[in-house]
């Protein structure tokens, strides 16, 4: 699975989060640049990718992602094994 | 030490900063142990006694710190790594428990059971709850492998560095230790003179706005507890004063503590960004005392939240949207851990059931805030009257809230309601009676011997408060060019702060004012915790 899949599968979990259509996530993509995304729904965004690849995040990674590109990063490891 | 005490500003800091520049000529190692060495006299200056309960646990918590150091990258390691972490946080709250509640729980026990018992009065080591935090909060960073390295100094500087060891900022490691490696350890007249203005802005606010309302509204609740009757007027005066006292108290506690750091060139975290103005609850929190926010946020809201949404998501039951979530969801996912991190802040700021209270209604404020995010009509976008009622609920939930806060008991908190909602008279002044001609009812009569200044300049006082806090700038955006602390927003600013003479005629007339005023004997609310 490449980067830029992952990125849309974020993408559309996050627009349905937020109610937004067109969602466009990167790897810089920081979640102060999203409006709306606050740590309320970065919980159930971080719930619906675990349920979407099928993994589960350490609860201290969860907190010290800082871009997207580091939750892409995290998926591509635990999906590697 | 008092940040607004003649010891600290006339002798300590010109001392700690002149040393450091001094020591940072020849080595800036041995710069760095003197800020150590002098935060220790720092803490120690009120009671050394203080010494040998913080001593041990800076010793057994960078000891933990060195084990989980070693374990936490070793993935076969990983179930000793989580209990030397759990091992970790039980020692640090078990020391703020025994310090801060075993009084507070045999008190509860004894409500519940009718019991007398009576422990030993337990005097609080200064700054316990806030440097209980930032262990925990270090340790948990350690075993997420978010800090790679530490050495002792670049631990004792984190844990002890003076202008945020008493009540914040509560910082990481992270954003702290890098700053200090970078530091040039030289005399910087502009930093100096920007670190001058941050601390006497800071001392303004304490000094004179804070403790000047204070004299106004500490009367009246102590008339509220000996009495058990306060009118109309003088509970919503203390009331309102009380609120204004908080916020520039803790706003003046900030700039100090900014502004202290910044004589050194370290920026701490933004904690504190006019609060006032927020337009809901959700805002306010994200505003006042920023990095309480962070700390709960992260290691209890988000932790718990998680878990609960797992727990929803491996059942198959739908999780939290941002609009229009099932109310399953909603109330567990949600309101749950709302009401869990709230309840545990107001147990944190004090023990009493005040407190808990307090935390609770925070904790129900901010429900009933996702709730309308939830659930509201759709206008389209954000209507203009929505910011404005949401500003005046605000204001009103934090004002009824500070009651609680205030009250040292329950009684007394049930009291000023009484009076806030006109059960024990209206209490008018007394000219204003006679021009009426109307018979003295309850209340005015005792004014008299409970206020020192009249209702009239009360409300003055908190007028000319109230402007300040919802129309000026904050003191950070003023001085927002030469960035004071860390993660100011950028909000523009009606006037800046600039090294000119006008400025420094400005900040000296504001200090005179305010060391005039200094008695060196008003703690800041927030040391108690």
């Amino acid at each position: 699975m490449t980067d830029k899949d992952i990125l849309e599968t974020l993408s559309r979990i996050l627009g349905i989060l937020l109610g937004t259509e067109s969602m466009a996530l990167t790897l810089q993509t920081r979640r102060a640049d999203v409006p709306g995304w606050d740590s309320f729904s970065y919980v159930s965004f971080i719930v619906g990718v675990e349920s979407e690849f099928r993994i589960t995040f350490r609860v201290a990674d969860v907190e010290s992602f800082e871009t997207v590109g580091d939750i892409v990063q995290e998926i591509q490891s635990a999906k590697s094994w | 030490m008092l940040f607004n005490s003649h010891e600290f500003i006339l002798i300590f800091l010109p001392l700690a900063v002149g040393g450091f520049i001094f020591l940072g000529k020849t080595s800036k190692g041995l710069a760095l142990e003197w800020l150590i060495a002098v935060s220790i006299l720092f803490y120690a200056w009120w009671r050394p006694f203080n010494l040998l309960i913080i001593g041990p646990s800076i010793i057994v918590n960078y000891a933990l710190a060195r084990v989980l150091l070693r374990v936490a990258h070793e993935e076969c390691r990983q179930h000793f790594a989580t209990c030397v972490l759990a091992l970790g946080i039980l020692f640090n709250v078990a020391l703020l428990f025994y310090f801060k509640y075993a009084n507070f729980s045999v008190t509860i026990a004894n409500d519940l059971a009718g019991t007398n018992f009576v422990l030993h009065q337990i005097v609080l080591p200064l700054g316990i709850s806030f440097i209980t935090f930032q262990k925990i909060a270090f340790l948990i960073d350690v075993a997420g492998q978010r800090v790679k390295s530490f050495t002792l100094r670049e631990f004792m500087l984190f844990v002890l560095f003076f202008p945020q060891l008493i009540a914040g900022p509560i910082v990481h490691f992270k954003e702290m230790v890098p700053q200090f490696h970078r530091l040039s350890c030289r005399f910087n007249a502009t930093m100096c003179a920007a670190a001058i203005t941050l601390f006497c802005f800071g001392l303004f606010k304490k000094v004179v706005l804070a403790d000047g309302v204070a004299e106004y509204t500490s009367p009246v609740y102590s008339f509220a507890t000996s009495a058990g009757k306060v009118t109309l007027l003088q509970s919503w005066l203390a009331a309102i004063g009380f609120t204004l006292q908080m916020y520039f108290d803790f706003s003046g506690y900030c700039d100090m503590a900014c502004g202290s750091a910044l004589f050194f060139g370290v920026r701490l975290p933004l904690n504190f960004d006019s609060p006032l103005k927020a337009s809901g609850i959700i805002d306010f929190w994200l505003r006042w005392h920023v990095t309480l926010t962070r700390f709960l946020t992260a290691y209890v809201y988000n932790p718990t939240a998680l878990a609960l949404s797992r727990y929803r998501a491996s059942k198959g039951l739908p999780i939290l949207r941002s609009r229009g979530s099932g109310v399953g969801a909603f109330l567990l996912v949600l309101a749950g851990p709302i009401l869990l991190t709230m309840l545990l802040s107001g147990v944190w700021h004090g023990a009493g059931y005040t407190f808990i209270l307090w935390g609770l209604l925070h904790g129900l404020y901010l429900i009933l805030n996702h709730a309308w995010r939830q659930y509201r009509p759709r206008f389209g976008s954000t209507l203009i009257f929505e910011t404005y009622i949401g500003f005046a609920l605000t204001f009103l939930g934090v004002l009824c809230a500070m009651v609680l806060f205030r009250s040292p008991d329950l009684g007394t908190a049930v009291v000023m309601f009484k009076g806030m909602l006109g059960a024990q008279g209206v209490g008018l002044p007394r000219n204003i009676h006679e021009a009426l001609s109307m018979p003295m009812t309850t209340g005015f009569e005792r004014t008299g011997e409970v206020l020192t200044h009249s209702p009239a300049f009360a409300s003055a006082y908190c007028i000319a408060l109230l402007t300040i806090a919802l129309l000026l700038p904050n003191s950070l955006q003023i001085m927002s060019k030469y960035e004071p602390a860390l993660n100011i927003p950028t909000r523009a600013s009606l006037v800046y702060w600039r090294p000119t003479f006008l400025w420094m005629v400005f900040t000296a007339s504001l200090t005179v004012v305010a060391v005039m005023r200094m008695t060196g004997q008003s703690e800041f609310l927030y040391w108690q915790f």
